[in-house]
């Protein structure tokens, strides 16, 4: 059950990029952190990108979980920017008295792309900064 | 998952991690059915979300009612858990925990309209959303969540998981039921054939000792009787030898030819039960005229009746007949029960009678002599049993008489019968057919199956395997009626049994392989003798099957009746 309910992470160019298109269950967002905070680590990547544009609801787990996310992820040297909030969501969250403290957010995936690092001259993904960085 | 009832129109159980986001998913699709806006529907489905994550994490299940009522969209959350410690604090929001609790909690009342918390034993969260529009019925609404596939796969696979788990035990405990059980009727079984074995090897026990005894019936017979001829014959010889011996001599001589006369008697009957018992006996049919016989019978016993105070009357028939038996054995049987009527009648007479009855005639022997009590009767017809009384003492006898007797009346195709009462009389009564070979008006066999044996349970048990199959089987009750049917047609099989008292078996198939014409009429033995090897390889030799009768299966029977006539 466990492999088939896992978000898919993917790796483009020195970013990862996640996007959530169902509405998931506690377990699934707690292996998504997990899963994510590994995928940095054995990359090196630089930053991730959530697009969220597929949720429905943010509620006060999942909000907590993005902020985890972009937390571990600064740790681990890479920027996180979550992209695509529906409004009715922002406004739930805001309502909800809810302000994803330490994750950036952007309108659309063009602009979560230009808020993230451009890519070093140097792509191999095991560079010595995300190993000394690992965990 | 329990089916809402009234005004609810979904109910969802938390205790699975899924349970929280079916119960968004379903409170998102009942707010849009109930006309909210994407936004109040994000909302109400969020803090939904929020108190059932709290219902699940905190109390580890719990169960989201969802209703509509007549103006507003109304959400409960029970659960069963610890309740919360410090409410106040928390709705004041200012408490706030490591996971997040507090926080939910006031954004929930922030979400909605009406907010109710109770939270003593187990927590109760009652919140609603004033609708934006007139309230649709909620039947429809149900209908219409059911529609939408209102069930969630997880909670239906996770049921049907359960209901499985459930049936697997049950069908775990039967198997378990069933295979004690097959123990208990194998460990039965084991019994059951044991005892079997056991039942068998005494039968046979049984057999064999039965055999023995008409075997050394038979044997000592004839060694007695050579000796008692010589003695008697000799005896025959002083008598009336040259020069005649004194008086007293005489006697003393003539008594020693009485005793081994006696004894002779007595020999012959005991050959005869044994010849009977070993199925060799041999009946010699003839036409014999019913007023004949009694008259040789009356010269016959006339000697007999020189020292007593009976009187011996005969009774004729009206009407001459005839009568076809073996007149020999006829005899013999009516001799033995009138001399047994002189013996045990000291005074009176005894009338023998005679009378036809249709295609049957009986014979009546009845005395106004001592008579036999009630209980004795029965025994009567037993191999030496003698009924003790003053009578009996001063007659001497072997008991064999009357069970010969019956024994050949049954031989002659009829039955022997007695009525007495002590003081008064006896009444022996034998009836028997006027033609004993009335009943072997030789049936057509063509193409049947003969079916030869002398016990009729046996015939019927052969008859009753070969019904319903292609098999027309005939049966008759000895190896001469056999023979008569033989000689008119021929039959697709015989089966043979062995021992028969007219003609046994053995000797009906030597003279059917001696005959070209029948010589290769498939022949099946069925007998319940045990045979030695020699036995049946002598059978076998005469292009014989050798069935034994005590465990003829029906398929076995066919089998051996498919082989036997390829």
């Amino acid at each position: 059950m466990d492999r088939v309910n896992r978000i898919p992470i993917l790796k483009l160019g020195h970013l990862l990029l996640v996007s959530i298109q169902v509405d998931m269950h506690d377990r699934m967002a707690l292996a998504l952190q997990e899963d994510l905070a590994e995928r940095i680590a054995e990359t090196g990547a630089r930053g991730v990108l959530i697009d969220i544009s597929g949720l429905e609801f943010i509620d006060s787990f999942i909000g907590r979980m993005l902020s985890d996310i972009a937390g571990i992820a600064r740790v681990l040297d890479a920027d996180t920017v979550v992209v695509g909030m529906r409004p009715v969501v922002a406004i739930t969250l805001v309502d909800l008295g809810l302000t994803l403290p330490g994750v950036r957010t952007a309108l659309t995936v063009e602009r979560g792309m230009a808020m993230l690092p451009a890519p070093t001259v140097d792509e191999d993904p095991g560079d010595e900064e995300a190993e000394t960085a690992g965990p | 998952m329990n089916a809402p009832i009234g005004d609810e129109v979904a109910r969802v159980d938390l205790r699975h991690d899924e349970g929280v986001v079916t119960a968004r998913q379903r409170a998102r699709d009942v707010a849009e059915l109930l006309g909210f806006d994407r936004l109040e529907q994000t909302r109400i489905a969020t803090a939904v979300s929020e108190l059932a994550r709290n219902a699940h994490r905190y109390a580890g299940g719990g169960e989201v009612r969802i209703s509509c009522g007549a103006n507003a969209m109304r959400v409960e959350v029970v659960d069963a858990g610890p309740g919360i410690p410090n409410l106040e604090e928390v709705l004041r929001g200012d408490y706030t925990s490591a996971t997040g609790l507090g926080r939910g909690l006031v954004g929930v009342r922030q979400l909605m309209d009406e907010f109710e918390i109770e939270a003593a034993r187990g927590t109760r969260v009652r919140v609603a959303k004033r609708l934006p529009g007139p309230a649709p019925d909620a039947r429809e609404v149900r209908a219409e969540l059911a529609r939408r596939g209102a069930v969630n796969p997880f909670d239906e696979v996770s049921r049907q998981n359960e209901e499985l788990l459930q049936a697997l035990g049950e069908v775990r405990a039967r198997q378990k039921a069933m295979l004690a059980l097959n123990r208990e009727l194998e460990e039965t079984n084991t019994g059951v054939v044991a005892l079997y074995a056991e039942l068998d090897e005494r039968a046979q026990r049984l057999r064999d000792a039965d055999e023995r005894k008409s075997r050394f019936l038979a044997d000592m017979s004839h060694e007695l009787r050579t000796p008692l001829n010589s003695i008697i014959a000799l005896a025959e010889l002083l008598l009336s030898g040259k020069p005649p011996l004194a008086s007293e001599q005489a006697t003393q001589v003539s008594f020693i030819r009485r005793v081994a006369q006696d004894q002779l008697t007595l020999v012959g009957d005991l050959l005869d039960i044994a010849k009977i018992e070993a199925g060799r006996l041999e009946l010699e049919l003839e036409d014999v005229a019913l007023s004949e016989l009694l008259v040789l019978l009356r010269g016959q016993l006339r000697p007999l009746l020189k020292d007593a105070g009976v009187q011996l009357r005969f009774d004729f028939p009206p009407a001459e007949a005839t009568l076809r038996t073996d007149e020999a054995k006829l005899i013999q049987v009516l001799r033995n029960l009138i001399s047994n009527a002189v013996k045990f009648t000291p005074q009176g007479e005894v009338l023998v009678s005679a009378e036809v009855l249709g295609p049957r005639v009986r014979f009546t022997v009845a005395d106004t002599g001592i008579g036999i009590a009630a209980d004795d009767l029965p025994r009567i017809f037993e191999e030496f049993v003698q009924i003790p009384g003053e009578r009996q003492k001063a007659r001497q006898g072997t008991g064999l008489g009357l069970p010969l007797a019956k024994t050949l009346v049954g031989l002659l195709g009829g039955e022997m019968t007695v009525r007495s009462t002590v003081g008064v009389g006896t009444a022996f009564t034998i009836e028997l057919p006027l033609r004993h070979d009335v009943d072997s008006s030789v049936p057509d066999v063509t193409g049947a199956v003969l079916v030869v044996d002398d016990d009729e349970t046996s015939r019927y048990v052969v008859e009753a395997h070969l019904r319903d199959t292609a098999w027309r089987t005939v049966a008759v009750a000895g190896g001469e009626p056999a023979l008569a049917a033989l000689a008119e047609a021929l039959p697709a099989a015989v089966i043979l049994d062995l021992s028969m008292p007219d003609l046994d078996g053995v000797e009906v198939l030597r003279r059917m392989r001696a005959d070209a014409r029948m010589a290769a009429v498939p022949v099946i033995i069925h007998t319940s003798r045990l045979l030695e090897r020699w036995e049946v390889e002598r059978l076998e030799g005469l292009g014989a099957h050798v069935l034994d009768k005590s465990r003829t299966s029906r398929s076995q029977l066919l089998e051996v009746l498919s082989v036997a006539t390829r």
